[in-house]
């Protein structure tokens, strides 16, 4: 193939590609699965845990789920330094916005000013790109609840339901059939469930191995609450229940 | 005339047992003129946590709001709320920055650490020399007013409605005798879960 267009980043290649970006995006799609669903009351983020070792020490509250701001949050997929550094600008972008109009940022002007950094290293200074796709939840006063993904590109677009990480496009399929327009949290937890348990197929889904957050609104304040284990263990259980049903039929 | 006098304040913060008090003036005005009288200067920092800011409002404004964006990554990265004391630290390094051009308001911080409870306050001055407090901190145009006259009322261990009382009346009888503040009065009482603002009757001139 054009080898000699791919060690320069900021090179497109004769086909008109740009392989250190396609990479990076190889990259991610070996990474632990990141779903999220827009309900009409809620957004539901589902992260797959690729590292549950029990000899690993839980200092931190969540391994791929960022509170960003007040009002946003995401969850990562890729290259967790990487992310790391995304997380902190994103905060930072937050606050700066937040200090000089004493305002809480809007949703898609966030991920758009990440994007533009990101875009960045696909152009100019011979530094890799990031290999990190992130999904963004959040809400503000103009649009209400919002559900973005932006990957290595610099790409970015609104979504009522997508999947980052392994097996996305299995899970995307999944979502086309059975995302319902108006749906609602109570429904939309259970379904995130339930495509992360089909993904997942090969290695069984635990609640260890998932870390699920809502995104609601309430007393006029924007609440992430991240799904204990118990609950988690709950839902799991149910869900390979109904799994079980289904197959005998 | 002095910049620490254009606009004029009043603050005092008052430690009891289990409870802090912070109290403010709500006089806004230019020399001599008033503008309004229902002005805020105390600035809600965490759930136990305020800070009120003496001196030019619209440095009192910008130190605020700095603060609160200091504030907001650290708790986004420590996934925790700030500790009285390191927000103490945070105040002083943020008004040392400006060593050689100083905002022109200085803060008193009062709340309760979000772990032990245990009551705190603090006043500054313009280049963020942090003086933690034991019983009270008074800071404004009545600061001197305001020492005199809570010498006069606190006492140690103070239930929060003898606090409550020790407070205002240190803070109306002191804003009475400044003529840059009064017009009304603010008082916050800071308990373990929860927070009473209350407004205060004051002479209106």
């Amino acid at each position: 193939m054009s080898r000699r267009y791919d060690s320069r980043t900021t090179m497109f290649s004769p086909e008109g590609r740009l392989y250190q970006v396609e990479y990076a995006m190889e990259a991610i799609g070996n990474a632990g699965t990141c779903l999220g669903i827009l309900a009409s009351d809620g957004i539901v983020l589902a992260c797959e845990k690729r590292i549950t070792n029990k000899l690993l020490d839980e200092i931190f509250e969540t391994e791929k789920l960022y509170r960003l701001s007040a009002d946003m949050v995401c969850s990562v997929a890729g290259i967790t330094s990487d992310a790391n550094i995304l997380v902190n600008e994103l905060r930072h972008i937050a606050q700066r916005y937040q200090l000089q109009y004493q305002e809480p940022m809007p949703c898609e002007q966030l991920v758009s000013q990440l994007c533009d950094i990101k875009q960045t290293y696909t152009q100019f200074g011979g530094k890799r790109p990031f290999g990190v796709s992130l999904l963004y939840a959040g809400w503000d006063p103009h649009y209400g609840l919002q559900l973005y993904q932006s990957d290595p590109s610099g790409n970015f677009s609104g979504w009522k339901a997508t999947c980052i990480g392994a097996n996305n496009a299995q899970a995307m399929s999944t979502l086309e059939s059975e995302f319902k327009e108006g749906i609602t949290l109570e429904d939309a937890v259970p379904l995130a469930i339930k495509i992360m348990h089909k993904i997942m197929d090969q290695n069984k889904l635990t609640a260890e191995k998932l870390e699920l957050a809502t995104v609601t609104r309430s007393d006029d304040k924007t609440k992430m609450t991240i799904i204990p284990r118990e609950k988690l263990e709950k839902l799991i259980s149910e869900r390979e229940k109904l799994a079980a049903a289904e197959k005998q039929k | 005339m002095s910049i620490d006098e254009y606009n004029g304040s009043a603050i005092v913060a008052m430690t009891g047992k289990d409870c802090v008090a912070i109290a403010t003036d709500t006089r806004f005005g230019v020399q001599r003129t008033t503008i309004t009288t229902d002005f805020e200067r105390v600035h809600k920092m965490g759930p136990t946590l305020y800070v009120a800011m003496s001196g030019l409002v619209t440095d009192a404004y910008t130190v605020a709001a700095r603060l609160k964006y200091r504030l907001n990554l650290y708790e986004l990265r420590e996934n925790r709320p700030v500790n009285p004391k390191v927000f103490v630290s945070m105040v002083s390094n943020l008004l040392y920055e400006r060593r050689f051009g100083p905002y022109f308001s200085t803060p008193v911080v009062a709340g309760l650490d979000p772990t032990s409870g245990k009551p705190f306050i603090a006043g500054f001055d313009c280049i963020g020399d942090p003086t933690i407090g034991t019983d009270f901190v008074t800071d404004g145009t009545s600061g001197e007013q305001l020492m005199g006259m809570c010498e006069a009322f606190w006492r140690p261990d103070l239930n929060k409605d003898e606090l409550f009382e020790a407070i205002s009346q240190s803070l109306l009888n002191a804003q009475d005798r400044d003529s840059y503040a009064g017009w009304g009065a603010q008082v916050y009482i800071i308990e373990k879960d929860k927070v009473t603002k209350k407004i205060l009757k004051a002479r209106k001139d």
